[in-house]
C-alpha cells in the first residue's frame, strides 16, 4: 500500500466500511463492558445487630467470627476490633497470650489489634459501635469488615 | 491512505466512546416521590384523602389507589400499621371500630376481629422481615390479604399492591413492572441497580451496521470489471476460502446461503452462550432465578438471551432449508454422500442442543416437556431404563439432571457440533467446492475471487446480524416463573416447537413406536436417500430438481411437509 495511487471512490468506500465495522465493534465492546458490570452478589452487610448491649458485661471479650470482630467491654466502655488480617485478609485466630495470630502468614497482633510481628504492617482497625434507642448494640463494618 | 484510515478509526473510536457514555448516563433511575405524610397525632382529614392520580400511572401508582381503598384503614397511610397515632387521625366517632360498624353490621358472623398482635407495619425497621423478594411478598399478599375476605385479590391487584409496598420501603423500581418472573430477583430489603434502556445503544449499533451493509453492497458496483482488487492483500478470512470460485457455484438462488447462515448463527450462539454462562447458575433453586436476573437486571442481558434463543430457533429452520436445498438439487450425489451424513448428524446434534438449552431455564414452562422427553427414553426396550438414568442421573429429574443437561449443553454437545461443523466445511472443500456448476458453464472461465466471496459473506453476515438484533429487541424469549411446587399441575404442557411434531405423533398410540421409532426412522430414511435411491446424474448437477433423484426429492419434501403439518396441528391445540 506504499505506492502512491490516486485515492479512488472504491478506496473511500473500503475505508468507510472498515471504519463502520470497527465502530460497530467498539459499540458492541461497550455493551459487553456494561453486560459484565452487573454484580449479582449483594456483599456482606455494613451494619450488624449484636443484640442487647447489656449482654456485653464489663470485662467481657466476645469473638464474632461471622463478622469477623472482637468486642470488649472495658469498664463499661465498649470497643470492637476487626479480626480481618491487614496483610492479605485472612481471619485471625485467638492465641494463648490473649492476642491474635493469622493462620495464613503468622502475623501476630495483641488484644488491641496492634502488630506484634509481621508480615502485617497495620494494626487491626477499630470498628464503630453504637447503642441504639432500644438498647441493641450495632456494629458498623464498612465492606463487612473484609476490607 | 493508511494514515487517513488510522485517523478516521481514531475519530470513530472517540465518537463511539462518547455515544456509549451518553447512553449509560441516561441509565440512572429517577426518584419516585413517596407520598409520606407527616405524622400528626390528631384528626387530620387530608391524610385520609385518596392519593392523587398520576398519568401515566406506574405500577406502584395503581397500587396506591388500591391500598387507599383496601389496606390503608389498618396498615396506615405510610405503612406504619395500626398505631395509636394512626387511629387518632380518624374522626373521633370512627375510632371505636365496633361501634361504627366498619367491620360489618352483623359482627361477628359476617365479619372479623383484628388480630391480638395488632396490625403489622409494612415499612420501617424490622418490617417485612420474612420476605426476601417481591415475588414472596406478592404471594403472601395474594393469599392472605385483605384480612377480610381473605384471598379476594386478583393478581392484577396484588402485583400493583406489591409495587406500592416496595415503594413504601423506599425501593426504587423506576418503570419496571413487577411480575411473577422478575419479582424473584427484586429484593425487598435492598436496592438493586436496574439496567438502563438498551434501545438507544442497540439502535445506534443497528444504524452503523446498516451503513456498513450499504457500503459493502456499494463496493460491488465499484468493483465491476476487476477480478482482483488492486492493492488488496488476502487476510485470514480470505485464506479460509479457495482462491477462485466458479461464479455459478456461489450464486444465491442456488445455495440460498443456508450453509453460511448456519455457520454465522452457530457463532452467534457460541458467543452469546458464553456470555450467559457468566450469570447462569445451574442449580434447581437458582436456575430460573438466574435466567430472570439475566433478563431483568443485567445490562443488555435480555438482548443477549433473546439473541441466543432466536439464533437457536432460526438455526433449526435454516438447517432444514439447507437440507431441503441439498436434496432438491441432488447435490448429495457421490462423492458428497458422506458429507450429507455429517450434515444430518449436525442437525440431530443441534436439535439436542436446542432441547438441552430449553431445559436449562428450569422454570414452569419446561417441566412437562422434560418429564415427557425423558420418560420417552424409558419406553425403549432393554436399554431404555439405563438410558433414562444416564440422561437424568437418578430416578426423577432433579439437580443431577440439571447438571448433566448443563454439561451436555455447554460442552459435550457443543464440542461434538463444533467438530462436525469443521469436518462438514472441510469436506465441502475436499469434495470440490460449494457445489457443482451446471454442465454448460462447467468448463467456463467465469470466476469470482475469494475477495468477492468474503465480501458477499460479510454482507450476508451484517444483514443477518441486523435482522437478528432487531428481532431479538422486539420479541422476547419465553420465560416462566421458577418451579415452585413440585406437585402442582401448572405450566405449559407443550413440547418446544421443534418437537411439537413428536408430541403430535404420540397421540397416535404406543409411545415407543410413535415417540421414538418414527422420529428415528425419519432420520434414518433421510440418511439413506443417497445410498438406496437413484442419485442425480453428473450432467444434471448444479440445477434445482434434477430428474435423476426425483424419488428422493419427493420423499424428503413429503416428510418435511408431514412434520410441518404435525407441528402446526400441535401448535394450535
Amino acid at each position: 500500500m506504499s505506492d502512491r495511487r490516486p485515492f479512488s471512490r472504491r478506496d473511500f468506500v473500503n475505508m468507510a466500511v472498515h471504519a463502520l465495522l470497527s465502530l460497530g465493534g467498539v459499540i458492541g465492546l461497550g455493551g459487553l463492558v456494561r453486560f459484565f458490570s452487573y454484580e449479582p452478589d449483594p456483599g456482606p452487610p455494613d451494619e450488624y445487630n449484636l443484640g442487647a448491649a447489656v449482654d456485653y458485661p464489663p470485662g467481657s471479650r466476645t469473638v464474632r467470627l461471622d463478622i469477623p470482630a472482637v468486642i470488649y467491654n472495658r469498664d463499661g466502655k465498649l470497643v470492637a476490633y476487626s479480626l480481618t488480617c491487614t496483610h492479605l485478609g485472612c481471619t485471625v485466630e485467638e492465641d494463648k497470650q490473649g492476642g491474635f495470630v493469622c493462620p495464613c502468614h503468622q502475623s501476630r497482633f495483641d488484644a488491641d489489634g496492634s502488630v506484634l510481628a509481621g508480615p502485617a504492617q497495620k494494626s487491626l482497625p477499630e470498628l464503630r459501635l453504637e447503642v441504639q434507642e432500644d438498647g441493641a448494640l450495632h456494629l458498623y463494618a464498612p465492606g463487612g469488615g473484609h476490607r | 491512505m493508511v494514515r487517513y484510515l488510522e485517523l478516521i478509526a481514531i475519530v470513530f473510536l472517540a465518537v463511539g466512546g462518547i455515544l456509549l457514555a451518553s447512553t449509560s448516563a441516561t441509565a440512572s433511575p429517577s426518584l419516585q416521590d413517596t407520598a409520606v405524610a407527616q405524622a400528626t397525632p390528631t384528626f387530620a382529614p387530608a391524610r385520609l384523602d385518596r392519593p392523587a392520580t398520576v398519568f401515566p400511572p406506574s405500577q406502584a401508582d395503581i397500587g396506591a389507589q388500591t391500598y387507599w381503598g383496601m389496606c390503608m384503614d389498618c396498615h396506615g397511610d405510610h405503612g406504619q400499621g395500626l398505631t395509636e397515632e394512626w387511629l387518632n387521625s380518624y374522626k373521633p366517632e370512627l375510632r371505636d371500630c365496633w361501634q361504627s360498624g366498619c367491620h360489618g353490621a352483623d359482627y361477628p358472623e359476617n365479619s372479623f376481629e383484628i388480630l391480638k398482635g395488632g396490625v403489622p407495619a409494612l415499612s420501617g425497621p424490622g418490617s417485612l422481615a420474612r420476605f426476601s423478594n417481591a415475588y414472596e411478598l406478592q404471594v403472601f399478599i395474594q393469599e392472605n390479604m385483605p384480612f377480610f375476605p381473605t384471598g379476594s385479590l386478583t393478581p392484577d391487584e396484588a402485583w400493583p399492591l406489591t409495587a406500592y409496598v416496595m415503594r413504601l420501603n423506599d425501593r426504587q423500581l423506576d418503570t419496571l413492572n413487577l411480575d411473577e418472573v422478575n419479582g424473584s430477583v427484586i429484593p425487598v430489603h435492598r436496592d438493586v441497580s436496574l439496567p438502563g434502556k438498551q434501545l438507544p445503544g442497540v439502535l445506534i449499533l443497528s444504524t452503523v451496521l446498516l451503513l456498513a451493509a450499504v457500503g459493502l453492497a456499494a463496493r460491488n458496483k465499484l468493483l465491476s470489471g476487476e477480478s482482483v482488487p488492486k492493492g488488496q492483500r488476502a487476510n485470514f478470512f480470505h485464506h479460509l476460502h479457495p482462491v477462485r470460485i466458479p461464479a455459478r457455484q456461489s450464486r444465491f438462488w442456488y445455495t440460498l446461503g443456508a450453509g453460511g447462515l448456519a455457520v454465522f448463527l452457530s457463532l452467534v450462539l457460541l458467543f452469546t452462550g458464553l456470555l450467559e454462562m457468566y450469570y447462569y447458575i445451574p442449580t434447581p433453586d437458582q436456575a430460573a432465578v438466574s435466567v430472570a436476573m439475566i433478563t431483568t437486571l443485567v445490562p443488555f442481558g435480555s438482548l443477549v438471551r433473546n439473541l441466543h434463543f432466536w439464533s437457536a430457533q432460526f438455526l433449526v429452520i435454516v438447517m432444514t432449508i439447507h437440507l431441503l436445498r441439498v436434496t432438491l438439487t441432488g447435490a448429495y450425489a457421490p462423492p458428497r454422500r458422506f458429507n450429507y451424513l455429517l450434515g444430518l448428524g449436525l442437525l440431530v446434534l443441534i436439535l439436542l442442543l436446542d432441547f438441552t438449552g430449553y431445559v436449562l431455564r428450569w422454570d414452569e414452562g419446561i417441566r412437562w416437556a422434560l418429564v415427557v422427553g425423558t420418560n420417552l427414553l424409558k419406553t425403549i426396550p432393554w436399554v431404555g431404563e439405563a438410558l433414562y438414568r444416564f440422561v437424568i442421573g437418578g430416578d426423577i429429574p432433579g439437580s443431577a439432571a440439571l447438571t448433566r443437561f448443563y454439561a451436555w449443553h455447554i460442552f459435550g454437545l457443543t464440542l461434538g457440533a463444533g467438530i462436525l461443523i469443521v469436518w462438514h466445511a472441510f469436506r465441502v472443500r475436499r469434495d470440490g467446492g460449494i457445489a457443482v456448476s451446471p454442465p454448460e458453464v462447467r468448463a467456463g472461465k467465469d470466476h469470482i475471487t475469494r475477495f468477492e466471496l468474503v465480501r458477499r459473506e460479510g454482507l450476508a453476515m451484517v444483514i443477518a446480524g441486523l435482522v437478528l438484533v432487531l428481532f431479538s429487541l422486539a420479541v422476547p424469549a419465553p420465560i416462566a416463573p421458577p418451579i415452585s411446587d413440585a406437585s402442582a399441575m401448572t405450566g405449559d404442557s407443550r413440547a418446544p416447537w421443534f418437537f411439537l411434531w413428536i408430541q403430535q405423533l404420540l397421540k397416535f398410540g404406543d409411545p415407543f413406536l410413535w415417540g421414538v421409532l418414527v422420529p428415528v426412522l425419519v432420520v434414518v430414511v433421510l440418511g439413506l436417500l443417497p445410498y438406496l435411491l437413484p442419485n442425480a446424474k453428473a450432467d444434471e448437477l448444479g440445477r434445482w430438481f434434477p430428474p435423476g433423484n426425483r424419488i428422493a426429492q419427493g420423499l424428503s419434501v413429503l416428510m418435511i411437509l408431514a412434520i410441518l403439518l404435525l407441528t402446526v396441528l400441535g401448535a394450535f391445540q
